[in-house]
């Protein structure tokens, strides 16, 4: 048989070896190409659209949702405030259960452990179920340069971060990772691994993938998931996969790595119950994730699958220093992303404008705090403010108020830039003098006769551009309200 | 019943006519207002740049002036056609003086009489119906901070619904955001400007002739943008069309 | 440990130290419509709701009202999936079942989940995943499967169909009282909480079934 070797269109570039790193600061360059890209934009409405359909149909059939985020916030508030505590019980238990706990502070602490991990158990195929904390730390990337020698094969099996591995391109949403590619450019995607045509048709696509991903699941060494949950009592881990790769990962390879950020943490079970409910209908429309899977340590005495060995690795990489300061509540996230799919700035853009592993609202919030506010100075202002992330977040974490904040940071720590710090002076020292803004009113009146035709000022030049080139912009009016107030109205 | 008004800067300067429009259709309903000279502007604009130390001088001024008009005076609210200025003054004030106990106690104070336009039609006065006319198909624009600060959704519509001869319309994503935010439309223009168009793009499937809205700056973005793309709709605030001395206004053909 | 001690003690200081006392938390009332109501109704009849739920899920639900009809069914539905090999779990309400006989006897090998040396030949072979469930739950379609000694994970996971068979006195109303099953964090080295087929909607949102886990899901309730 001869083997059709489709030829590729899209560009070969493997971006994940670039890293997510330090780009973060071109948003506005980044947005001003998205915003052009009709196909893109049509994937993005197209995935918002949908979910958002199904997040209202379920949230309107469950009229306690505004009582169980009220407790979702609260269980968060209460966990961070003692979370050296839980994290200890956390720790207790787990190893109570014959699991391994390892604390880092850092993302490199994360790769060293598995990285060693694997030379001692001699491992080659490591199979990964969908993990933010992951990428957040480009555990893939590092752990192929740093144990190169090892020559490990780490795949992605999550369908969509496997095709976005697959083409050297990094997710670009929480939840659907590959929502900015169409079905066309998928199955281009695949075909080159299949090494034959495959249709551009969900169900041979879907098919393909069950196949080759199944040859992994079985061959491998050790599965590496994230949490979305880690309750304290119990030394539970809480994961939510729809496709059941996550189950498989954690059930089949001898070794199961967990790598969960230090505030996924819960205190009891119960409390899942209110927070598998809110991730499941506000993340993806669905009352329940299909699996919706809990794992206490190692397999039990007498079992025959799951992994013998378990390995929890509980991550800190920045997220202890917003512990009791006024950001706090960006750590109360459980990655549902539906900030994402109700901001209309994520809708114009999509997620790599942003230029970081967590994107919209949240990754706005969340990039700056973890990586610093230089590394991310354009993300807080890549909002209108229209507080739709803070009213759709189910654990009610004040999203553009915390946007507002991280501006205010920049302007504290001289990040605002010395143009605006003027304009800002000025605009104080206008607005706290009624005579001084008489007086600009009436300059204002004089200086743009010449400038206005049609009702409309001429293109401005200066930052006031960035509203003419696209915009018409009003002129003053011939009298202001107070001067038609002191004439009598 | 008295109100004190609180006429935004940005109105003051580019659409009196709006404030006009609410002194003539508050006074027909009996009103008695009263107009603080000394006002300037709520301090948004450094608020939402995050110059929050900028913005606290323009709060305090803004306290000042209405509290010493509240001593000489006695009115009972502040009535503001803006639902956007009307949440920094009721909202945002304890927000930005949270570590400063005597602004932030005068700041809840006053900001308790701060009412947004619509909301002091309906909910204070008790009127839904001020008896208006014109001729139309309107669709109605919800400002961010008016429908998620205030959460003043049902009232301009019960208004806009009793005007005689107009038709309110409803049109494909009402909650998005027109893209103005701010200092934003200037800081991210190619954004702004998209989300912008994907307003307007619903506005005109929508069949409407009419754009409303309670916010003026939501308003200006969206005219002028429309204005760019030649898109022919009138754009009016709210009190432009419950003015009882508008010249549209009555006229329904 | 030292690394734990360093840790927690870091992460103590913080939480410690200077609180942050948040401006205002969410209030319920904030996002309450004054017409909707306080709770969700009960539910009345939870084999009914279980069945709808399931079903638009895609799977496919039956209450039979025993363990003979319940084997019929099976033996059936092994007849027209073709299956050479089932799996089952080594339980015993399937014992009770005592579909082993005749499923081998209509061209259904049948390997029961004990003494196996790769769990991987069995499991990823079969055709059919055989077991039953801890509880079910009304409100979501939901089974509630505790892994164990003869309760293998991959039974329910590896097979591209899978049936489970499970008394309905066993079926919860929510999920609230599901998790309350496990309260004070007894639980067993594996629990999950299965809700229909195994699904992504990844490539454009058109949904995928049977992507890793099976994409053929019946539930048996019996009684």
């Amino acid at each position: 048989m001869t083997t059709n070797k489709p030829a590729l269109k899209r560009d070969t570039v493997d971006h994940r070896k670039e890293g997510v790193e330090s780009k973060v600061e071109g948003f506005n360059d980044r947005a001003r190409k998205a915003v052009k890209d009709r196909e893109l934009h049509d994937s993005v409405s197209l995935f918002v659209n949908k979910t958002l359909t199904g997040r209202q149909a379920n949230l309107a059939a469950l009229p306690e949702a505004p009582e169980l985020r009220e407790k979702a916030y609260h269980i968060k508030q209460k966990t961070m405030a003692n979370l050296d505590t839980y994290l200890d019980q956390m720790a207790d238990a787990v190893e109570s259960r014959g699991g391994n706990v390892h604390f880092a502070s850092t993302g490199e602490d994360v790769v060293r452990y598995i990285g060693e991990l694997a030379k001692r158990r001699g491992s080659k195929v490591l199979a990964k179920s969908k993990s933010m904390a992951t990428e957040e730390i480009e555990l893939n990337r590092h752990l192929e340069e740093d144990y190169a020698d090892l020559a490990l094969d780490i795949v992605e099996t999550d369908l969509g971060e496997w095709i976005a591995q697959l083409a050297g391109d990094h997710p670009s949403h929480i939840v659907g990772p590959i929502l900015h590619m169409n079905k066309k450019r998928i199955a281009d995607v695949l075909s080159e691994t299949a090494g034959e045509e495959l249709p551009p048709d969900v169900k041979a696509l879907a098919g393909f993938a069950r196949q080759r991903l199944r040859e992994k699941f079985l061959s491998a060494d050790i599965g590496i998931s994230g949490a979305n949950f880690g309750v304290a009592e119990s030394g539970t881990i809480c994961m939510v996969t729809n496709e059941g790769n996550g189950r498989l990962v954690t059930s089949v390879p001898p070794v199961h790595v967990v790598v969960m950020g230090i505030e996924k943490l819960v205190p009891k079970f119960e409390d899942l119950s209110v927070f598998t409910q809110l991730l499941a209908r506000n993340g993806t429309g669905q009352k329940l994730t299909v699996y919706t899977n809990f794992i206490t340590g190692p397999r039990g005495e007498g079992e025959l699958d799951g992994a013998e060995e378990f390995h929890l690795i509980l991550m800190d990489n920045g997220r202890s220093k917003l512990l009791g300061t006024e950001f706090e509540e960006a750590l109360y996230c459980i990655r549902c992303g539906s900030c994402l799919n109700v901001c209309p700035v994520y809708r114009q853009t999509g997620g790599h404008a942003y230029g970081s592993t967590y994107s919209g609202p949240i990754g706005a919030v969340i990039t700056p705090l973890l990586k610093g506010d230089k590394e991310a100075k354009d993300l807080p202002h890549a909002s209108s403010l229209c507080a739709a992330c803070t009213e759709t977040c189910p654990v009610g974490i004040p999203l553009h108020e915390l946007l507002l904040k991280l501006r205010n940071r920049q302007v504290d720590e001289g990040l605002a830039g010395k143009a605006q710090e003027m304009v800002f002076k000025g605009f104080e020292k206008t607005m706290t003098s009624p005579k001084l803004l008489n007086i600009s009113t009436k300059a204002g009146r004089v200086a743009q006769k010449p400038m206005t035709k049609n009702g409309s000022l001429r293109p401005m030049p200066g930052p006031l551009s960035g509203w003419t080139d696209t915009r018409d912009l009003p002129p003053l009016a011939e009298k202001s309200f107070r001067e038609m107030w002191r004439e009598g109205i | 019943m008295k109100a004190a008004l609180f006429i935004p800067c940005y109105v003051d300067a580019m659409y009196p006519e709006v404030g006009v429009g609410v002194v003539r259709t508050l006074r027909n309903l009996g009103v008695d207002i009263v107009y603080p000279e000394g006002q300037t502007c709520c301090g948004q604009p450094a608020f939402n740049s995050g110059f929050f130390e900028e913005s606290r001088s323009v709060a305090k001024h803004f306290m000042d002036v209405f509290e010493k008009e509240r001593e000489k005076e006695g009115f009972d609210y502040i009535v503001c056609p803006s639902g956007s200025c009307a949440t920094m003054a009721s909202h945002y004030y304890p927000f930005i003086f949270k570590d400063l106990p005597d602004e932030r106690e005068r700041s809840e104070e006053l900001g308790h009489k701060v009412r947004e336009f619509s909301d002091f039609l309906v909910n204070v006065l008790g009127v839904g119906d001020v008896g208006a006319k014109m001729s139309g198909k309107a669709v109605f624009h919800t400002g961010c901070h008016q429908r998620r600060e205030l959460g003043i959704l049902n009232e301009p519509r019960e208004l806009l619904e009793s005007v005689g001869g107009l038709e309110l319309l409803e049109w494909e994503n009402e909650e998005l955001c027109c893209g103005f935010g701010g200092t934003f439309s200037v800081k991210m223009p190619e954004v702004s400007t998209a989300m912008a168009d994907e307003k307007i793009d619903a506005l005109e499937k929508s069949g409407a002739d009419t754009l409303v809205s309670c916010d003026s700056s939501c308003l200006m973005h969206l005219a002028g943008r429309m204005k760019r793309r030649q898109t022919g709709t009138r754009v009016m605030h709210l009190a432009e069309v419950l003015d009882p001395g508008n010249p549209v206004n009555g006229k329904v053909g | 440990m030292s690394n734990r001690t360093e840790f927690l003690d870091s992460i103590r200081h913080r939480t410690q130290a200077g609180r942050y006392k948040p401006t205002k938390a969410p209030d319920s009332a904030w996002t309450r419509t004054p017409e909707r109501p306080f709770a969700t109704p009960p539910i009345e009849d939870p084999t009914a709701r279980f069945l709808e739920e399931l079903e638009a899920l895609g799977g496919h639900g039956k209450r039979v009202e025993d363990m003979d009809e319940a084997r019929e069914h099976i033996l059936a539905l092994a007849k027209e999936r073709e299956a050479k090999l089932l799996v089952r779990w080594d339980v015993d309400e399937l014992e009770e079942l005592s579909a082993d006989e005749p499923l081998s006897e209509a061209g259904t090998e049948v390997a029961i989940w004990r003494d196996l040396e790769d769990f991987r030949d069995v499991a990823a072979k079969a055709d059919i995943g055989l077991s039953t469930a801890e509880w079910a739950i009304a409100e979501t379609g939901s089974l509630v499967l505790e892994g164990g000694v003869g309760k293998g994970r991959t039974v329910t996971l590896l097979p591209p169909t899978y049936i489970a068979v499970v008394p309905v006195d066993r079926l919860l109303r929510t999920t609230t009282e599901a998790f309350g099953k496990y309260g004070g964090g007894n639980l067993p080295a594996n629990l999950c909480f299965h809700t229909g087929p195994s699904r992504s909607g990844d490539i454009e949102m058109s949904l995928a079934i049977g992507v890793h886990g099976p994409g053929d899901v019946h539930v048996l309730l019996v009684g």
